[in-house]
């Protein structure tokens, strides 16, 4: 044998494993394919066993809804985030809180009026619960906030601002900074507040109070009380107590969407 | 059955008049809602302005808070440009309130009318408003002022005409 070159029978032997290696290259990815598919199968199955074991489950109970938000959230996966999908045709996650947020606007529609767009996640809570009636599903807290935080995102106006352990809900965009917050949060105690108290509380100067007190009244969101002792009130119809034991007027009922 | 309050009766600020103008509209309206309703509930047909002062209805005494003269003034005031007041004196210290518009009241005594198969009878005023056969209807008890209006209403309808009997106004129902 020579030693050194390569003669043609050493280049057709190349030729021949390289080929042998390609064969094999496409052969396993055969193998791999029909593997993959079978997988892709079973979980599809599985899915669609989830779905259906679950989906039950998600719209009726309100702390399991919990428990699935939270995994899904350990997982990376915001059911609520994609309109199509699995999430949102098969287990109806989508359309549960899509729901939910179009009942949220109506019943914030019917009251704007009142409480000039501004509305306590409590009274919200009650009148949704209500406006569903006996044999619908029952609705948590959760499931408003996070209805509300999807009508956030899809530009409808809506906020939540933290007052007293719970939320005040927004549906107007109203203009409303940090210094009208920080005097609702005070206001949600009484259900009113006064120049003193701000200057008292959030040690501010009287013009500064002044201001944002008369662009809350500017906002529909305030009424003047006049007739205090001592000096003047300012009440706030969506932190009136009484109001969540009223019942909405034929008016304020015709201002509901169909 | 006792008269029930709206939300607003309760509020304080209701009965201040408000400085911003929708937020002052709105009071107005539920203002207007409310007297009215209340006039309804009690049957009131007139109102005098320094007696309604002092009524439950512009004075709150639990929740301690009036409507002030001014504000009575521009209460009255609405609800004439709504066709619901009419004064009786030019000093404004008294007037009619209209819970039910003639034609309203015109259109219920016709019911009645027609139910009872009574066309082409003859009734005196005062069998409409304060007879027996009318004592379950809703206008028993009408003030004559507002039956005349409301059979004038009927009249120009062509559903009644008025005619003058010996000791007063009757209406003959066609």
């Amino acid at each position: 044998m020579h030693r050194r070159g390569v003669g043609a029978g050493a280049i057709a032997k190349k030729k021949l494993a390289e080929a042998k290696y390609k064969e094999r290259g496409t052969v396993l990815a055969e193998d791999q394919i029909v593997q993959m598919s079978k997988q892709l199968e079973t979980f599809k199955s599985n899915l669609e066993e989830f779905a259906s074991k679950h989906k039950q489950e998600i719209r009726k109970n309100p702390q399991f809804r919990v428990q699935f938000q939270e995994m899904c959230a350990t997982i990376g996966v915001d059911p609520l985030a994609s309109g199509k999908g699995f999430w949102s045709e098969m287990l109806g996650v989508g359309d549960f809180y899509y729901e939910l947020g179009v009942q949220i606007i109506e019943v914030c529609l019917a009251l704007k009026h009142r409480n000039g767009g501004l509305i306590t996640l409590d009274e919200l809570h009650q009148r949704v619960l209500k406006g569903r009636g006996k044999y619908a599903q029952d609705v948590s807290q959760d499931d408003l906030v996070r209805a509300i935080k999807k009508l956030k995102v899809m530009g409808n106006g809506f906020g939540m601002i933290p007052v007293g352990g719970s939320y005040l809900v927004q549906s107007v965009p109203a203009e409303l900074n940090m210094d009208h917050t920080v005097v609702l949060q005070l206001a949600e105690k009484k259900g009113f507040v006064t120049v003193s108290e701000i200057k008292d509380s959030l040690k501010w100067e009287k013009e500064r109070a002044c201001h944002v007190l008369d662009h809350l009244l500017k906002e529909g969101l305030a009424w003047l009380d006049s007739q205090a002792a001592g000096e003047a009130q300012y009440w706030l119809p969506a932190l009136f107590s009484e109001l969540t034991s009223r019942d909405i007027t034929p008016e304020e009922a015709n201002q509901m969407t169909p | 059955m006792s008269f029930e309050w709206p939300w607003q009766y309760n509020f304080p600020p209701f009965f201040t008049l408000q400085p911003n103008v929708d937020t002052r509209q709105k009071q107005l309206a539920a203002w207007c809602s409310m007297v009215l309703s209340y006039c309804r509930h009690h049957k009131l047909y007139t109102l005098d302005v320094m007696e309604a002062q002092e009524s439950p209805v512009f004075n709150n005494k639990k929740l301690e808070r009036k409507l002030s003269m001014e504000a009575i003034q521009v209460v009255f005031e609405e609800l004439r440009k709504k066709g619901n007041l009419e004064w009786l004196d030019k000093n404004k210290s008294r007037c009619l309130v209209m819970w039910r518009r003639p034609e309203e009241w015109g259109k219920l005594i016709y019911q009645w009318v027609s139910k009872n198969g009574m066309s082409n009878s003859v009734f005196t005023l005062y069998e409409l408003s304060n007879g027996d056969d009318t004592e379950a209807e809703e206008f028993h008890g009408l003030e004559e002022w507002m039956l005349l209006r409301s059979l004038q209403a009927l009249q120009a309808d062509g559903k009644a005409e008025i005619i003058t009997m010996d000791d007063g106004k009757g209406v003959k129902f066609f």
